[in-house]
């Protein structure tokens, strides 16, 4: 018998909206359509009226778990229209902020990953894990969400040495728990059954469909915006790219898992060798120059992408945001072939999909 | 460190530079749209040969040539974006169904009307005058 089940746009098994159509044949499913947009708000059109720094508190609205990214790459672009040089302190705190987005946001995948794959017990370990994370980047910004560290030409909040001395600490504090965490995922057997096998991406298929972030690594394809073209001051620091080829979820939670050791080496690096140049330009409101550009940035969930058009005016020409969402959803369709519908909730969960984000 | 190369070129040359691209193997980071300050539709094809964003621009054209058949759904997705909001024509394109703008977006607001148009006058377009449903 052959059937059509449709999953959300609402479903417990989802944070947020999106539309599955499964084209069913007994319990397996045969072929699959996605649809988004239940969360357009119209950003993109918004942000051609505003200046700069309303932009900067826009973009940021974009997302509520990688809010910081949003700002970091829209600062970037008008900096480079601009001509502004960041110093080196603000990079450094713009950096550890949007490693600390990573760790947490990993980890929050981590925890609905488990939670669908209804092992609670380590669902709980993990986001017990991750309000050690939240407190630091409470105590970075004051916010749990919108940290607001970036404005135009640096960081807008400074991290004197008592701080510091404390944010080591935390990573210190975060090694443990991490290392349980590692050992669970890797040797549980009830994240094993779940994940393992299920929803594969072929390597192929992956360059093919355009697949970015950890999702692409876990099918075997080695990218990463912060090695392959440098920004900020990436440069400086030493970290390595977890890549694995098994294709599956499980490959998915690995790659995660383990690119929160390498945030964490990325986080001492920053902090122990913080320079010492002021934080910003000043916060006086620029006009933005004539031009345009692209600028892309590691996301934790993959590449993202601002194109901001200047036309010397204070506010914006255009702004077009692409988010990795927008790269890795149209990959879902082609996983869930074949797979059972019990499967479909992780497996479009798997790419740790943001609409929000993807409907701006 | 991250650059940003504009190369303008025609019509004809998207296919071939989409085909050389993807022999290649390189991403395909985006298809930008935006009207320019004369008024004239500016279409960027942008790809990833890393450290550089390559962008390749067609100005002043409002129908292309469909990359899907290369770049699968990576090029589809923008195009039929760029389709809903710029009311841009794609050979070979499916656009029988909406990205992400409404399905009552065509009576209401008109094809490609959402980026061209200021706010002011969309917002008194879509006023509410009482009556019916909202």
């Amino acid at each position: 018998m052959s059937y059509i089940v449709p999953i959300g746009p609402y479903h417990p098994a989802l944070e947020e909206p999106v539309h599955a159509k499964l084209y069913t044949e007994g319990e397996v499913i045969k072929d699959a359509e996605v649809f988004v947009g239940y969360n357009h708000r119209g950003i993109e059109k918004l942000a051609t009226e505003r200046n700069a720094i309303q932009t900067l508190v826009l973009v940021e609205r974009v997302c509520g778990i990688c809010s910081h990214s949003h700002a970091f790459t829209y600062a970037m672009c008008v900096e480079e229209l601009n001509g502004i040089e960041v110093p080196k302190r603000g990079q450094y705190l713009r950096v550890i902020t949007a490693e600390l987005e990573r760790l947490h946001s990993h980890l929050l995948w981590l925890g609905i990953a488990c939670h669908i794959i209804g092992h609670d017990s380590m669902f709980m370990l993990i986001w017990d894990e991750r309000e050690i994370v939240m407190d630091m980047l409470e105590k970075l910004s004051g916010n749990r969400v919108n940290y607001a560290m970036v404005t135009i030409g640096g960081a807008r909040r400074d991290v004197d040495d008592d701080l510091r001395r404390e944010l080591l600490d935390m990573c210190d504090k975060l090694q443990k728990p991490l290392d349980r965490m590692v050992e669970l995922a890797l040797n549980d057997k009830t994240v094993a059954m779940r994940t393992k096998g299920v929803g594969l991406l072929p390597t192929a298929d992956a360059i093919r469909l355009g697949a970015v972030g950890p999702h692409a690594r876990a099918s075997g394809v080695n990218v990463d915006v912060r090695r392959d073209s440098p920004y900020s001051s990436y440069n400086d620091f030493e970290f390595d790219i977890p890549v694995v080829d098994s294709c599956d979820v499980f490959a998915r939670v690995v790659v995660r898992a383990l690119e929160c050791y390498e945030s964490i080496k990325i986080l001492r690096q920053a902090l122990e060798n913080l320079p010492d140049t002021p934080i910003n330009l000043g916060t006086k409101l620029q006009k933005i120059q004539p031009g345009q550009t692209v600028k892309r940035h590691e996301a934790p969930r993959g590449m993202l992408s601002h194109m901001v058009v200047g036309n010397g005016s204070f506010n914006n020409h255009r702004v077009s945001i692409h988010v990795p969402s927008y790269k890795n959803t149209p990959t879902v369709p082609f996983m869930l072939k074949n797979n059972t519908v019990a499967d479909a909730g992780l497996i479009i969960a798997s790419i740790d999909p943001c609409f929000s984000c993807l409907d701006r | 460190m991250q650059e940003y190369k504009k190369i303008v070129i025609s019509k004809d040359q998207i296919v071939p530079i989409a085909e050389k691209m993807r022999k290649e193997g390189r991403l395909l980071v985006m298809i930008h749209g935006f009207i320019n300050e004369e008024g004239l539709m500016d279409v960027s094809w942008d790809y990833a040969v890393d450290p550089v964003v390559e962008s390749y621009h067609v100005i002043g054209e409002t129908s292309f040539p469909s990359i899907e058949s290369i770049y699968d759904v990576a090029a589809a997705w923008p195009e039929r974006e760029l389709n809903e909001i710029f009311a841009l024509e794609f050979e070979g394109l499916d656009t029988s169904k909406r990205l992400f703008l409404p399905e009552d977006m065509l009576e209401t607001q008109g094809k490609g009307q959402i980026m061209v148009m200021p706010l002011s006058e969309l917002r008194e377009k879509n006023e509410y005058k009482g009556g019916g449903l909202r």
